[in-house]
């Protein structure tokens, strides 16, 4: 419904890339480009939740979580089964975690390209920024002090896994509030950043939030830390969100046009012209 | 949605020449059926971990009284009834009928949520609570997690009830959108009841 | 009012409330003496009850029988996918438990 499928104030100041190899054309546009931060937040943010992935699930493996329900020795059998893995896996968790700025920064941003008031756009950062603390340092930290002397009294150890999972799962609330503040910018948007369907999305994405808290009464069953409801029923609602959102915020760098009032659409594509993103793929 | 040419309000030719239209934002959809999926994952767990204990469900879920999981239902599906009325009421630019119908669409919910409820302290007040054992966990969870729904549903109707009462605003697309929403807190507890009371 | 549309949602509504109290007949029928047993029976039918009354709110309250293909076949495939889900979860779980 936008009434011009150009971008006048993009297309007036930018000129066009010199033509010669991939390598010079990055470069050109990595100097140049209006919207070079923007692609450089998206990417930190592909290239964060990918090594997220791998850190937690592959390398550290500690996801899926274990049980809250074993006893000391088989916490201790966990944690000298995963050692190197955890000392590894989250001593580069501590290096990148300051990728979650500019991933952070790219979500308000779309909250201030909305025509909604800008306490949404900071509430969401001071929320996001305040919850990587418990949601993933605190348990990297808890870990990481587990994993450090292996000969230590298996009580302290057993506290320190109880620690670092409820942390890591129980504090999900402000992550909800988080996803609450977007889905409501999303419904009341006049501008058209987002479709409607995806702030109905982050609703069933707070919701399952909901559900994790009762991780904090369970030691077994469903609804502890990782059960059926709590964790594994999340996770997919989690990673569906969260690849819908990557795809959803790259449109929305493709359709800016730096003006507000409504986010035009994309222009249709003929074939073989090449598309206006930095470092997309060719 | 146009109107068919000179033919006045649309519904009046619905019936003679149903022309398709999806109800509300066909975003509302996505939502729904995607929710209807979690809701079905949160039931396939509660009745696989049922088989794994069929005496404790059993002797617990006689606990329940089925006369007040019917009555809730009924409740529900009259506050259904009430906004499909809303709807159509509205289609035809009866707002005033279709405003009564919305509070009576409040009203009933709120019956339901006041029975549930009480519901929760008459169990309590057995001695059967969230930690009580694993069939009251997968009881008080599906029934709060459903009554959350219902209070974002009351917010849901509020946006209706704002929609109808000026003639400025009075989107039907908006109205059937709250409708359809309403309407999935409806079906989601028809099974929710069927699986907590009826099934043995 | 268009009362035909009236008439049409209170058959509907008497309808789902038939069904649902056909329940309560299901429930007295399904104890010996007061006591709950497992039956797969009542199970099943509790589940498929549910269901149909599922698919009519989405045919008649939600309005599907006025909405295009893809909508109606949706709605439909999602109420066999749910019964699937359902009916499966009680079979694979008394499978595994014996």
């Amino acid at each position: 419904m936008s009434p011009s499928t150009t971008k006048p104030a993009v297309s007036m100041t930018m000129p066009q890339p010199p033509s010669g190899s991939a390598m010079n054309r990055f470069l050109w546009n990595f100097r140049h480009h209006p919207k070079r931060e923007l692609w450089f937040a998206w990417w930190v943010m592909v290239i964060f939740y990918s090594l997220y992935g791998v850190l937690f699930f592959l390398v550290s493996r500690v996801q899926p979580p274990p049980s809250p329900a074993w006893s000391t020795p088989m916490v201790v059998h966990w944690f000298d089964a995963r050692h190197y893995g955890i000392l590894a896996g989250f001593g580069v968790v501590f290096l990148i975690s300051g990728m979650c700025a500019p991933m952070n920064a790219l979500l308000a941003y779309s909250m201030r390209r909305m025509s909604v008031s800008r306490i949404f756009g900071y509430s969401y950062l001071i929320m996001y920024s305040l919850s990587a603390i418990p949601g993933m340092l605190v348990m990297a930290i808890a870990m990481t002090v587990g994993a450090l002397r292996p000969d230590r009294d298996p009580e302290q150890i057993h506290w320190l896994y109880d620690f670092a999972f409820l942390s890591f799962s129980g504090t999900m609330g402000v992550f909800m509030i988080g996803s609450l503040v977007w889905l409501v910018a999303i419904l009341i948007d006049k501008n058209g950043v987002f479709p409607k369907w995806f702030g109905y999305l982050s609703l069933c994405n707070a919701l399952t939030e909901v559900v994790v808290a009762p991780a904090w009464i369970f030691q077994r069953g469903v609804l502890a830390w990782n059960g059926a409801i709590a964790w594994w029923i999340n996770m997919v609602v989690f990673v569906t969100y969260t690849c819908a959102f990557i795809v959803l915020l790259r449109k929305m760098i493709e359709r800016e046009d730096f003006v507000t009032g409504p986010l035009p659409d994309l222009p249709r594509k003929r074939v073989g012209e090449r598309s206006d993103s930095v470092g997309a793929a060719s | 949605m146009t109107n068919l040419a000179g033919a006045g309000p649309v519904p009046r030719q619905l019936e003679e020449r149903p022309r398709r239209f999806v109800p509300g934002q066909p975003d509302m959809w996505v939502f729904v059926l995607f929710e209807t999926l979690l809701f079905t994952g949160y039931f396939s767990v509660y009745l696989v971990s049922r088989t794994q204990n069929r005496e404790l469900y059993l002797q617990s879920q006689s606990h329940l009284d089925l006369r007040i999981g019917v009555f809730n239902t009924i409740a529900l599906l009259l506050s259904s009834w009430a906004i499909a009325r809303c709807v159509q009421a509205a289609r035809e630019g009866a707002y005033r009928s279709a405003l009564t119908n919305a509070f009576l669409t409040i009203s009933f919910g709120i019956v339901f949520l006041t029975s549930k409820v009480l519901e929760w302290i008459k169990q309590i007040h057995l001695g059967n609570t969230f930690t009580s054992n694993d069939f009251f966990q997968h009881y008080f969870f599906m029934t709060s997690i459903h009554c959350i729904h219902v209070l974002i549903g009351f917010l849901v109707l509020g946006v209706l009830v704002y929609q109808l009462w000026s003639p400025a605003r009075r989107s039907q697309q908006l109205v059937e959108t709250c409708a359809t929403y309403w309407h999935t807190v409806d079906f989601l507890w028809v099974l929710i009841f069927a699986l907590l009371y009826v099934v043995r | 009012m268009s009362t035909t549309f009236n008439k049409r949602l209170l058959i509907v509504w008497l309808t789902l409330t038939a069904m649902t109290l056909a329940y309560v007949w299901i429930d007295h029928t399904a104890d010996h003496n007061g006591t709950f047993t497992a039956s797969t029976v009542v199970t099943v039918s509790a589940i498929v009850i549910a269901l149909v009354k599922v698919r009519i709110i989405f045919r008649e309250f939600m309005e599907v029988r006025h909405a295009p293909a893809l909508l109606r076949r949706l709605t439909d495939a999602w109420v066999v996918l749910v019964g699937a889900c359902l009916v499966g979860s009680y079979f694979i779980g008394s499978a595994l438990a014996s």
